[in-house]
C-alpha cells in the first residue's frame, strides 16, 4: 500500500521535484539525492502514519529540508565559499505542505539538452531526470549495459556542474540552436518508445513521458511552430499505437493498419496542435512530417483508398527544406504507390547506400519494392540485409513472412 | 565564472613574420574585439608562430626539451582570452564573436578556480 502510493507519487512528481530542486540550487546531483533521500523517509514515514495528504507536496517539502541540509554541511565543513552556499539557503522561505511545487521542468530540459552536453548522454539525462526513469529502465532502452550508462550520466552532469551551463531557459534569440538540441533530444527518446511496436518493451512506459514533455514544451513555448509540431507527431504516432501489431505481435505496415483501432481522442488532440503549428510556419520540416502523419491519420477505414498523392506532395515539400536520405527514401515508398514500382526503386537506387547500409528501413522498402518488380533473387538478398538489423520481435515477425512468401 | 578561450588555427594562413595583409587585418580585427569586450576580458594575446615553441616534456619522472607544439597537427593554438561571464552560455556566445579565419576552433575552458 505503502510502496504503491509512493510508487504512484514517483512517477507522477519526480520529474516535477527534481527539476524544482535543481533550479532551485543548480545542482544537479544535489537534486537527485535529496529527491533520492525524501524517498527513503517517506517509505518509513508513510508506513508508519500513513501516507499524507499530498504525497507529492510531502516528497518536495522532504527534499528540499534534505538538500539544505546537505548544504549546511558542507557550509560548516567549509568545503564551498561560505557566503554564496548562505545565499542559496537563506534567500527563500522553506516550503511547507501548501507550497506549490515549481514547473521548472523546461529549466532542466534545456539543461539536459545543452549542446555543451555530450549528444548521447543527452536523451539519457532528460531522461533519468526529467521523467524519472531508473538508470536500468534508460540502459534497457538504449540497448547499453547499466554501467556504462550510469557513466554516461555521470560524465554529462560533472560537465554541467564544472563548464558553468546556466540553469535559465534561453531568450529566443538562441532557439535556433538550443531548440532543436532539445527537440532532436525528444525525436531520439521518442524514437526508442515507438521502435517497440508492440509496446511490451522496457521503453513503453515512458511514451506517456514524451506525450506529458511535449505538451510542456508546447504550452511553455507557444510561440515556436516546432514545438506544437513535436506535440502532434508525438500524439498521432502514439494515436496509432494499437493498431501497429496483429495477434501474433506481428508488425502491420501504416497502410495496412486498421483506422478505426486508432485512439481517435489523441489523434482530436493531435490535430488541435498541428493546427496552431502550420498557422505559425506551415513549410518548417517538423511541421511538415506532423502534416504527414496528420494525412494518415485523417484515413477513416481501410475502405478509403491510403492517402499517398497527399503523402507524396507533403513529401515533395519537405525535400525542398531538408534534402538527406531518409527524407528521399520516404518519399520514394510514397512515389512508388503513386507512379509504379519501377519509379520508387529508381529513386532508391540513386540514393548512396552507404550511410544508409546500416539503416533497416532502407534494406526492408528496397526489398518490398524489389519483390514487387518481379526481382525476386535481390528481394531476398535486401530481406536478409534488413533481418541482419532488425531490432524488434514485430519487424523481425514482419520481414520473415515477407521473405517466406518470396519462395512460395 | 572565469573562462579561458583558447584559438586554434592554421597559423600557415598568416604567414611566417605575421606581416601578411590577412595578419594585419586579423590584428585589427583581434584590437577591435577586445575594446569591445571591454571589462568582461580579463586578459588575452596573440601567440607566436608554432615554429618557435619549444615543449618540455615529462616522462617518467625525466624532463627533456624538444623543438615544436605540444601536438604537431594543422590547426594551433594561436592566442587567447581570459573572460570573466555569468556563466557558458555567456563564454560561448562570447567565444563564438572571436575574430577567426574560415576555418578554426575556439575552445571555451573554465577555470579550475573562479577568481
Amino acid at each position: 500500500m505503502t510502496s504503491a502510493a509512493l510508487g504512484l507519487a514517483f512517477r507522477d512528481a519526480s520529474g516535477r521535484i527534481v527539476a524544482a530542486l535543481a533550479s532551485r540550487f543548480r545542482d544537479l546531483d544535489l537534486a537527485e539525492d535529496s529527491f533520492a533521500d525524501a524517498c527513503a523517509r517517506a517509505l518509513e514515514a508513510w508506513s508508519r502514519e500513513g501516507p499524507p495528504r499530498d504525497a507529492a507536496a510531502w516528497l518536495y517539502q522532504t527534499a528540499y529540508r534534505c538538500a539544505v541540509d546537505t548544504l549546511r554541511r558542507r557550509r560548516t565543513e567549509h568545503r564551498f565559499a561560505p557566503e554564496l552556499q548562505r545565499n542559496v539557503i537563506e534567500e527563500q522561505p522553506m516550503p511547507d505542505e501548501w507550497t506549490p511545487i515549481p514547473d521548472e521542468r523546461l529549466r532542466l530540459i534545456f539543461v539536459c539538452c545543452h549542446p555543451a552536453v555530450a549528444p548521447d548522454a543527452r536523451a539519457a539525462l532528460t531522461l533519468r531526470l526529467v521523467c524519472g526513469l531508473s538508470t536500468r529502465e534508460i540502459a534497457r532502452a538504449f540497448l547499453l549495459s547499466e554501467p556504462t550508462l550510469a557513466q554516461r550520466l555521470i560524465r554529462a552532469k560533472r560537465k554541467i556542474a564544472e563548464a558553468g551551463v546556466s540553469f535559465e531557459v534561453p531568450g529566443p534569440e538562441a532557439w535556433p540552436e538550443r531548440l532543436d538540441a532539445v527537440l532532436s533530444t525528444i525525436e531520439i527518446a521518442y524514437g526508442r518508445a515507438h521502435e517497440d511496436a508492440a509496446g511490451s518493451g522496457p521503453h513503453f512506459n515512458y511514451a506517456a513521458e514524451m506525450l506529458d514533455i511535449t505538451r510542456v514544451l508546447a504550452e511553455l513555448l507557444p510561440h515556436e511552430a516546432q514545438t506544437s509540431a513535436m506535440a502532434a507527431i508525438v500524439r498521432f504516432a502514439e494515436a496509432r499505437r494499437p493498431a501497429r501489431v496483429d495477434e501474433h505481435g506481428m508488425m502491420i505496415p501504416l497502410a495496412a493498419q486498421d483506422p478505426s483501432a486508432w485512439i481517435e481522442s489523441l489523434i482530436i488532440d493531435a490535430r488541435r496542435y498541428l493546427d496552431r503549428a502550420v498557422s505559425l510556419q506551415a513549410h518548417e520540416p517538423r511541421v511538415l512530417h506532423a502534416r504527414i502523419h496528420a494525412a494518415w491519420c485523417a484515413r477513416r477505414s481501410l475502405a478509403e483508398p491510403a492517402p499517398w498523392s497527399e503523402i507524396l506532395a507533403l513529401y515533395d515539400e519537405l525535400l525542398k527544406v531538408r534534402d538527406d536520405s531518409i527524407v528521399r527514401l520516404n518519399r520514394a515508398v510514397a512515389l512508388a504507390e503513386v507512379q509504379g514500382v519501377d519509379a520508387g526503386l529508381g529513386e532508391i537506387e540513386a540514393l548512396a547506400a552507404q550511410p544508409l547500409d546500416d539503416f533497416l528501413p532502407y534494406h526492408a522498402v528496397r526489398a518490398d519494392l524489389l519483390c514487387r518488380a518481379g526481382r525476386r533473387d535481390e528481394a531476398r538478398i535486401a530481406y536478409d540485409a534488413a533481418l541482419s538489423l532488425v531490432a524488434t520481435a514485430a519487424e523481425r515477425l514482419w520481414l520473415e513472412r515477407q521473405r517466406a512468401a518470396l519462395t512460395e | 565564472m572565469q573562462y579561458m578561450l583558447l584559438i586554434y588555427e592554421d597559423e600557415r594562413i598568416y604567414g611566417p613574420d605575421r606581416e601578411s595583409p590577412v595578419a594585419r587585418e586579423r590584428r585589427a580585427q583581434h584590437i577591435a574585439y577586445s575594446r569591445e569586450l571591454g571589462a568582461t576580458r580579463l586578459a588575452g594575446s596573440g601567440l607566436k608562430d608554432s615554429t618557435a615553441a619549444t615543449t618540455i616534456r615529462t616522462a617518467a619522472g625525466k624532463q627533456t626539451i624538444h623543438d615544436g607544439p605540444f601536438a604537431e597537427s594543422r590547426e594551433q593554438l594561436a592566442g587567447y582570452y581570459l573572460i570573466d561571464v555569468p556563466d557558458l552560455d555567456a563564454a560561448l556566445a562570447v567565444a563564438k564573436k572571436v575574430p577567426l579565419s574560415q576555418n578554426g576552433a575556439v575552445e571555451v575552458r573554465p577555470l579550475l578556480v573562479a577568481g
